[in-house]
């Protein structure tokens, strides 16, 4: 008896889950950040739905996470992607069972359209213990990163910004006295070239954290700029800097407990132009809940 | 069986530069590792004709990684044990890395390591490293 009703499930799962509630899609100029926070979500029954949505990959991948938190995180980092992915598509409703994923050639998880229209969204994901996020563009590549305000360094944080920070990165964290004020602005630096390097798509070799410099614009808050270092070959060897608008940043406070990096690569129609970033939480099939809009220069 | 990901099979030679060993013989199944937010640039793959890491190796890596990641004492860890299904991030991985090359007095680049995944790559890295440095 138990087998044919759990069979039917199985034919006609679509009754089971509620719609979601679509989207409109980011503009060319914005950029739509959804988190979830895990202590949020304690049924076990929407749980048991999330655990539906997965691939059999993906199940594998929770599955083998060490410890029930991690397992729940991991089950709600894909679901977070895979509802809000589905939602976007406004055409037509997407059960966000039928969304494939792939890598690209270093690595970068991207949706794989399948023979659909090339779509032009993009995503990226990053989470912590206590918070799961993830961003959306159209057009262009972003990269996000996230992290507890109060993450604790075991190193020495200028001995860690020596070694794989950029030599201009480690002058401007040198010059901080206060000890947790350095601590803080090291983690918002790494949010910054986590977020670069992945929006840049092509691993942490393609873009070593300390041949790229990530510093604010005066007289902005939360903008900031890249410059890449390049070594000329000359005698003595020079450094040359190259500060380009290429991409763009913003950095903020997320959830009052973390910072939240998001780099996007400059569209070159819109060059130069500011970028407004769009925050909502949300409890996938549940609610959704606007946080904030800002708009960074 | 053994699903090569990449492109490029090289023999290991004293002069090969910064290139990650991998058990390949050893581990048929492991090539796709799901990260979640996380990726991993190709990896190089080496063909290794000596032992794995040592056991002692392995079991201080284990002891830094279960450090760094504050697991509890009754998280077993083995060498296979991979570090994002353990919690580490990337800033976890960069943190252990920066404790092996204290411990073992080596230096690691940095494109190693973001690629370490597991403790018996970290193990075994480390000997690689250790072994290539001139006798003291």
């Amino acid at each position: 008896m138990r087998i044919s009703v759990m069979s039917q499930m199985h034919r006609s799962f679509s009754i089971d889950l509620p719609s979601l509630i679509p989207l409109q899609l980011p503009s060319r100029r914005e950029t739509h950040l959804w988190y979830v926070i895990p202590d949020e979500v304690k049924s076990t029954s929407l749980l048991k739905r999330y655990s539906q949505l997965l691939s059999p990959i993906e199940k594998d991948g929770v599955d083998q996470m060490r410890g029930d938190e991690l397992k729940k995180n991991a089950l709600l980092a894909r679901t977070l992607v895979r509802t809000t992915i589905a939602r976007y598509q406004t055409n037509k409703e997407v059960d966000p069972r039928s969304l494939m994923f792939k890598k690209n050639v270093y690595g970068k998880p991207e949706v794989d359209w399948q023979n659909c229209n090339n779509q032009p969204l993009h995503f990226n994901i990053s989470h912590t213990d206590s918070l799961i996020a993830c961003g959306v563009t159209v057009h262009v590549p972003v990269g996000i990163d996230v992290e507890d305000k109060e993450r604790k360094i075991k190193h020495d944080v200028l001995a860690f910004a020596k070694r794989f920070y950029s030599a201009d990165e480690v002058n401007v964290l040198a010059t901080i006295l206060d000890p947790e004020v350095q601590r803080k602005e090291f983690i918002k630096l790494w949010t910054l070239k986590e977020a670069y390097v992945k929006a840049l798509g092509k691993g942490f070799s393609a873009a070593p954290f300390n041949t790229f410099t990530i510093q604010s614009m005066p007289g902005t808050e939360g903008a900031y700029n890249l410059c890449k270092t390049s070594e000329v070959t000359a005698d003595p060897p020079e450094e040359t800097k190259k500060c380009n608008g290429g991409w763009k940043f913003a950095l903020f406070d997320l959830a009052d407990s973390h910072y939240a990096a998001v780099c996007t690569e400059d569209d070159q129609a819109n060059e130069g132009a500011p970028t407004k970033i769009i925050v909502r939480k949300t409890i996938p099939f549940v609610e959704d809940q606007l946080i904030s809009e800002r708009i960074f220069l | 069986m053994a699903s090569l990901s990449t492109s490029s099979l090289s023999f290991k030679a004293p002069s090969i530069q910064s290139t990650r060993t991998s058990q390949v013989l050893r581990k048929p199944l492991s090539f796709q590792p799901i990260s979640f937010g996380r990726f991993q640039s190709s990896k190089n793959l080496r063909l290794q004709i000596s032992c794995a890491a040592k056991p002692e190796t392995v079991q201080k890596v284990s002891d830094i990684v279960r450090e760094q990641l504050a697991l509890s004492a009754d998280t077993a860890l083995t060498a296979e044990s991979k570090f994002s299904a353990l919690g580490a991030d990337s800033l976890d991985t960069v943190e252990i890395v920066m404790a092996l090359e204290e411990k073992f007095n080596i230096s690691v680049e940095e494109a190693d390591a973001q690629n370490i995944t597991t403790i018996q790559e970290a193990a075994d890295l480390i000997e690689d490293l250790a072994q290539k440095k001139p006798a003291a």
